[in-house]
């Protein structure tokens, strides 16, 4: 398997990606942002379209129009954009903008598949050192706002009260999510964003008890899936980004399965002590 | 050594409306000052205004501190009334008092910070409970943290918004005795919003009486009396006591027409400009 570029290429990318998304997933999550990661996604796509449109690098698109909203939602208030309503309307239009360009670009059908369900098997050394790069600036802002964004986080009204930045907090990871999302449509693709962004963080928060915790594992959970999913695609020719949902998902609900059982347990070992 | 402070004719409006009205009183460095009054009197926004967070109309506030820290959000710890807090994420108790520590450019901790976290779980009696998810524990117990986590900064004035709402009456009398505890060991100044007459009376030195556009000032004695509290209302109020517990009570009585506080040397102070 390894003696393929391409694979070479995908290993390397997806886990770069992976690690990435599993990090910032966790503050997606607590922020209570998984539909604006969705809806960057489908921003993503637009632009790559566009991008293709133009004949430039769709990874490029992509940067363009997911940092220009994050901007503007940064600017208007996060609140408005949590509503369904809005979610539904900015989904659908720039859907509507993506499907435009590449009906007026020449690379209609394949360009439609790899933007909607990733690319990660097709990806070049230019790629990825284009990945490792905006991963690296993603982590290392993750790093050094670590303390800041946590108590933004997981304590909105406490770091309000504590004197934080918070509007300059919350535009500054909008920037960094949108960057992050532009990186896993490649992956993923745009449908498909959750698998990475969300799906890891939302099992590692059941998990465990420490932010950084939380990010270890999450990261972890999320370079499992994509090595799995790499792994079975090339024995199977059937799409890496389906293998990568299955792998997420399955280990998904196995951990609210395991959630059940432990608490299940506690329940019946106090009910027992009490007893004696 | 706590920080004093001094207010002078302040005024604040929000939204149009004159919420604090010339307000002047000082709180001396190491007192324990409880701040009682009907829903929208403007207690919060006084503890805001403190903040800084809401803007002076007109007025001045001024912090008189030891010059070891600086700024107000080094000065003064905060507890805000309400928090939001996901219960889905199993954060332990001692990763969310850390939130509070100064926040500097470096993801990990100190062995001065998490002595820091110690002495702050300490004082607040929340040790017993620091590893174990906040989402777990009681409303008692978490009200520890939020004010440990106020503490963590080694504030000189620790402001506490409602903290015993919510509460039922054991945990309150719990908690307010740690907060006069942290008062007396520390020598922090605490400004506390209660609903609570009798709690307030219990530990605090001094009451700051507010209601609609009046305040007044001074010791239990001299505040929780009906010709005060008639006053500050504008209609009837009867003060009553009742073994060791007070009642505060509308009646039928017509009011003095004097607002005053009668120190115990037989001075009279007035406390607001009143016009009935």
């Amino acid at each position: 398997m390894f003696q393929y570029d391409f694979m070479q290429h995908a290993f390397i990318a997806g886990t770069i990606v992976a690690i990435m998304c599993g990090a910032i997933g966790v503050f997606v999550i607590a922020r209570g942002l998984p539909f604006i990661a969705h809806t960057f996604s489908h921003i993503g796509f637009s632009g790559a379209a566009f991008a293709l449109y133009l004949g430039i690098d769709p990874l490029n698109g992509m940067l363009l129009f997911t940092c220009a909203s994050a901007l503007a939602i940064g600017r208007l208030g996060i609140k408005m954009f949590r509503k369904d309503a809005v979610i539904s309307v900015v989904l659908s239009i720039f859907l509507g903008i993506g499907l435009l360009f590449l009906s007026l670009s020449s690379k209609q059908s394949n360009a439609i598949t790899s933007l909607l369900f990733g690319t990660v098997l097709g990806i070049s050394p230019l790629d990825v050192e284009k990945l490792a790069i905006l991963s690296a600036f993603v982590l290392s802002m993750l790093i050094l706002g670590y303390k800041m964004l946590t108590f933004d986080s997981f304590d909105p009204v406490g770091a309000q009260a504590a004197g934080l930045p918070i509007r300059f907090i919350s535009i500054g990871f909008l920037l960094l999510l949108s960057i992050a999302t532009a990186e896993a449509v490649q992956i993923v693709g745009a449908l498909l964003v959750f698998t990475l962004m969300t799906t890891p963080a939302a099992i590692a928060q059941r998990l465990t008890h420490s932010v950084s915790r939380m990010i270890f594992l999450s990261s972890l959970i999320s370079v499992i899936g994509v090595w799995a999913g790499l792994v079975l695609a090339f024995y199977t020719n059937a799409p890496v980004s389906f293998f990568i949902t299955a792998v997420e998902g399955t280990l998904y609900f196995a951990s609210l399965g395991w959630i059940n059982y432990r608490e299940r347990s506690i329940r019946e070992n106090t009910v027992t002590l009490d007893a004696t | 050594m706590g920080a004093g402070i001094k207010v002078d004719r302040l005024n604040v409006c929000l939204g149009g409306n004159r919420v604090l009205r010339d307000l002047s009183f000082t709180v001396n460095p190491g007192e324990f000052v409880g701040i009682i009054g009907p829903n929208g009197a403007g207690k919060t926004t006084l503890l805001r205004t403190l903040l800084g967070m809401v803007p002076v109309e007109s007025g001045s506030i001024s912090i008189q501190g030891d010059g070891k820290t600086s700024g107000s959000s080094m000065i003064i710890g905060y507890a805000p009334q309400s928090r939001q807090l996901d219960t889905e994420t199993l954060l332990r108790a001692w990763d969310f008092v850390s939130f509070g520590l100064p926040h500097k450019f470096r993801p990990w901790l100190t062995k001065r910070d998490r002595k820091n976290v110690q002495e702050a779980m300490r004082v607040t009696d929340s040790e017993r409970f620091a590893h174990k998810p906040i989402a777990k524990l009681s409303g008692g117990e978490r009200q520890r943290l939020f004010i440990a986590q106020a503490l963590v900064r080694n504030p000189q004035i620790l402001l506490l918004d409602e903290p015993t709402s919510n509460l039922d009456p054991g945990a309150q009398e719990n908690l307010a005795s740690v907060i006069a505890r942290i008062n007396a060991e520390k020598k922090i100044s605490v400004l506390f919003i209660s609903h609570d007459v009798n709690l307030i009376a219990q530990y605090a030195h001094r009451i700051l009486y507010i209601t609609k556009g009046q305040y007044a000032i001074g010791t239990v004695k001299q505040v929780l009396q009906s010709n005060v509290l008639t006053r500050l209302y504008g209609a009837p109020v009867e003060v009553m006591h009742v073994g060791s517990k007070l009642i505060v009570s509308t009646s039928s009585n017509k009011p003095d027409s004097s607002i005053c506080l009668h120190h115990d040397n037989g001075t009279q102070e007035v406390l607001a400009n009143v016009s009935v």
